[in-house]
């Protein structure tokens, strides 16, 4: 069990051949891929085992996409004492994707679904190794049961193992009443997916569910219903007429649809509270979501500059670090893809507004994957914003453009200015870090430095062959 | 913080009458506080109706508008322009907010405001951009003109395309400048005109801004919903 608990949880390979589930199975069992899927093959060939258990896996199993979705509905809290921690943390984008089934992917401020473990966060939890990597969030919704886990598993499994025995029974000559069997069967489990359904129904209010899982829902009363009534039909039928079958199958009819008109207010009324109910708990959610974030993200930050209301430099750098992560939070967009060049220079901006109080504006337009040579892009004009900040000794202005041909980068500020040629020989800010580190990667990199201000103008052409200098 | 810096723009002898309109009266009277004595503070409005109200009364030379009001049918300041729309030619509308957002900034631009800065810019910067807006100009601060840059393109404008499509050549390499963190005089200087010209292709770009149909502006403004 021990061992079993360090598996990767069950999901759909993007590694796939057909679905992925072999590499999936593989990866979560620990086994080598090749024979898992050695193994499906001969599987199939043994009456399509393989084939059964393999559609079975394809339709039970999420990928890795979609339970990863599941887990990180919300991303882990993306708050923090951005003004001590790394500032880098506060300016990304907030986690986007967490890993599955690690501690960081569950909502720290609770899980939504109330009474449901979440999943890894109690690696020494009940269950066994199975049950905490493929944790309730990762399985479909209608498997969840409160009180008893994995119970339905078990049943269907304990169901399909009595068919089996019955099958094998019978090809070895035992009389085993089908035709009573049968009927009983259908009856039983046509009720069972009914109740299932209720089951689902009253957590509704706790689960947000989708416009799928809602047709998912319909799909399995009717399922159930048809199988209730074709079992209760087969079985009348054995002891009747067709006539009289037919007249009492009318009959009920009567009564049930008699019983429908006086339920149906009642029911109406029942579902409109349980909707109401749901969108209040939605709602609520919400809020408890934003309060949350605001507590450790915002209050923390007043709580701070009122301890520090004596050193201006202080609250200032405190305000502008929460302004960054609040606008962060508000205004990313999730669409947006990580890691471009704009999203580093602007990280690499607060960075140095964090350590040296003065603002960086950072103004971009247009925006490009970062390679090796934007790294050094990005080195470069994060030694020229912090030599703007320290001797500019005010607002420091970037200017990031992104063409068809080139990158350009100006990072000015309105210090003093400097005569580069002063420089002493020696100080090798400027000259090796920026001028030098740009040329050695095909790079430009002029400075402009006049009585009003000084201006670090940066360029790396956008094609250009990897050299191998790369000792940045 | 926003790079307005003036050229000192030409103090009117006469003192601006300016209508702030935000919904928090802290940030109201601190902007009061820290506005020049040539500036008069004729009125104050914290809601849509409120607003327009005030400025048909008072009508002042400038409106200094938050972007996001309450009140109205949730326009907010964009509201505000609309309805004090027959005032346009003589009241001059300056966009203060807190918002990045690019939407925000061109929704209120094409509405008719003059410029738009950030309600982290200091008192002389916004005191500079007040002259300037009742003299006439428009202000761009360097993250708008990095919004023109985005929306329009950084490729110059070819003499087949609709004018009010693209931006000449000039026009880019003023909005670069300014983007870049450059003030009108400096801009000036850099490129070897006077600043009455750099004025000129500010305003310029400001009625493109306003007027082009060009489709992909509000698209593009759509989908950017922050820089």
């Amino acid at each position: 069990m021990t061992t079993a608990l360090t598996r990767p949880p069950l999901v759909r390979s993007s590694d796939r051949v057909i679905a992925g589930v072999c590499a999936g199975l593989a990866a979560h069992l620990g086994w080598p891929v090749k024979s898992v899927r050695i193994g499906m093959a001969l599987a199939t060939l043994a009456g399509g085992a393989g084939l059964a258990f393999y559609a079975w896996l394809w339709i039970m199993v999420p990928t890795a996409d979609e339970s990863a979705r599941r887990n990180a509905r919300r991303p882990a809290s993306p708050i923090a004492p951005a003004v001590s921690l790394d500032p880098a943390f506060s300016a990304g984008p907030p986690s986007a994707a967490p890993s599955q089934g690690s501690p960081a992917a569950a909502p720290w401020w609770g899980n939504p679904d109330a009474g449901t473990n979440a999943p890894g966060v109690s690696p020494g939890g009940p269950g066994a190794g199975y049950g905490s990597s493929y944790g309730p969030a990762v399985r479909p919704p209608w498997f969840r049961v409160r009180s008893m886990r994995y119970g339905k598993e078990i049943l269907l499994g304990a169901g399909l193992l009595l068919v089996a025995g019955i099958m094998i029974a019978r090809l070895l000559g035992v009389d085993v009443p089908l035709e009573t069997l049968i009927p009983a069967a259908a009856v039983l489990g046509g009720a069972a997916i009914a109740w299932m359904q209720l089951d689902e129904t009253r957590r509704a209010g706790l689960v947000d569910k989708t416009k799928a899982d809602q047709a998912g829902g319909w799909a399995r009363l009717a399922a159930g219903l048809a199988l209730v009534v074709a079992g209760v039909l087969v079985m009348v039928s054995g002891s009747g007429s067709w006539e009289q079958t037919w007249l009492a199958l009318l009959a009920s009819v009567a009564v049930l649809g008699g019983v429908v008109l006086v339920l149906l207010p009642w029911a109406l009324k029942f579902w409109r509270d349980l909707e109401t109910e749901r969108a209040g708990r939605i709602r609520e959610t919400e809020r408890a979501e934003i309060a949350a974030h605001l507590h450790d993200s915002v209050l923390q930050t007043l709580a701070l500059i009122q301890r520090r209301a004596a050193n201006e430099h202080d609250v200032v750098r405190l305000a502008r670090a929460q302004e960054r992560e609040l606008r962060s939070w508000l205004f990313q967009d999730p669409g947006k893809e990580a890691g471009q060049l704009s999203d580093r220079i602007k990280a690499v901006g607060a960075e140095v507004e964090d350590s040296l109080g003065n603002a960086v504006e950072v103004v971009s337009v247009g925006d490009t994957a970062m390679t090796e040579s934007h790294e050094a892009l990005v080195q470069a004009s994060r030694e020229a914003m912090l030599n703007a900040s320290r001797h500019g000794g005010g607002t420091v202005s970037v200017y990031l453009e992104v063409s068809d041909g080139r990158t350009e980068i100006f990072i000015k500020d309105r210090g003093p200015g400097f005569d580069l040629q002063e420089v002493p020989e020696d100080r090798l800010g400027v000259r090796e870090s920026i001028i030098g580190r740009m040329k050695r990667h095909g790079g430009t990199a002029s400075i402009t430095s006049t009585p009003d201000g000084t201006e670090v103008r940066l360029g790396m052409p956008a094609l250009q062959t990897d050299n191998a200098e790369g000792k940045s | 913080m926003n790079n307005v810096q003036g050229t000192g723009p030409i103090r009117p002898a006469t003192p601006v009458r300016v209508v702030i309109v935000d919904d928090h009266a802290i940030f109201r009277s601190g902007l009061k506080a820290d506005l020049d004595q040539s500036i008069h503070v004729v009125g104050e409005a914290a809601t849509v109706e409120q607003a327009i109200a005030v400025i048909a009364q008072e009508r002042p030379e400038v409106v200094l508008l938050d972007v996001h009001l309450p009140g109205g049918l949730g326009g907010g300041g964009r509201e505000v322009i609309a309805g004090s729309a027959s005032l346009l030619a003589t009241t001059k509308f300056l966009a203060l907010s807190v918002s990045d957002a690019a939407e925000d900034v061109v929704s209120v631009i094409r509405a008719g405001a003059r410029g738009y800065v950030t309600k982290t810019i200091s008192g002389a910067e916004i005191t500079d951009a007040v002259f300037r807006v009742a003299g006439g100009d428009a202000v761009f601060s360097p993250r708008l003109a990095g919004f023109v840059l985005d929306a329009f393109g950084t490729a110059p404008a070819d003499i087949a395309d609709d004018e009010l499509d693209r931006l000449s050549a000039r026009e880019l390499e003023v909005m670069r400048l300014i983007a870049r963190g450059y003030s009108y005089k400096e801009v000036a200087k850099e490129l070897f005109i006077s600043i009455k010209t750099v004025e000129t292709h500010v305003s310029a770009v400001l009625r493109k801004l306003q007027l082009s149909s060009r489709h992909e502006l509000t698209k593009w403004a759509a989908e950017r919903r922050l820089l």
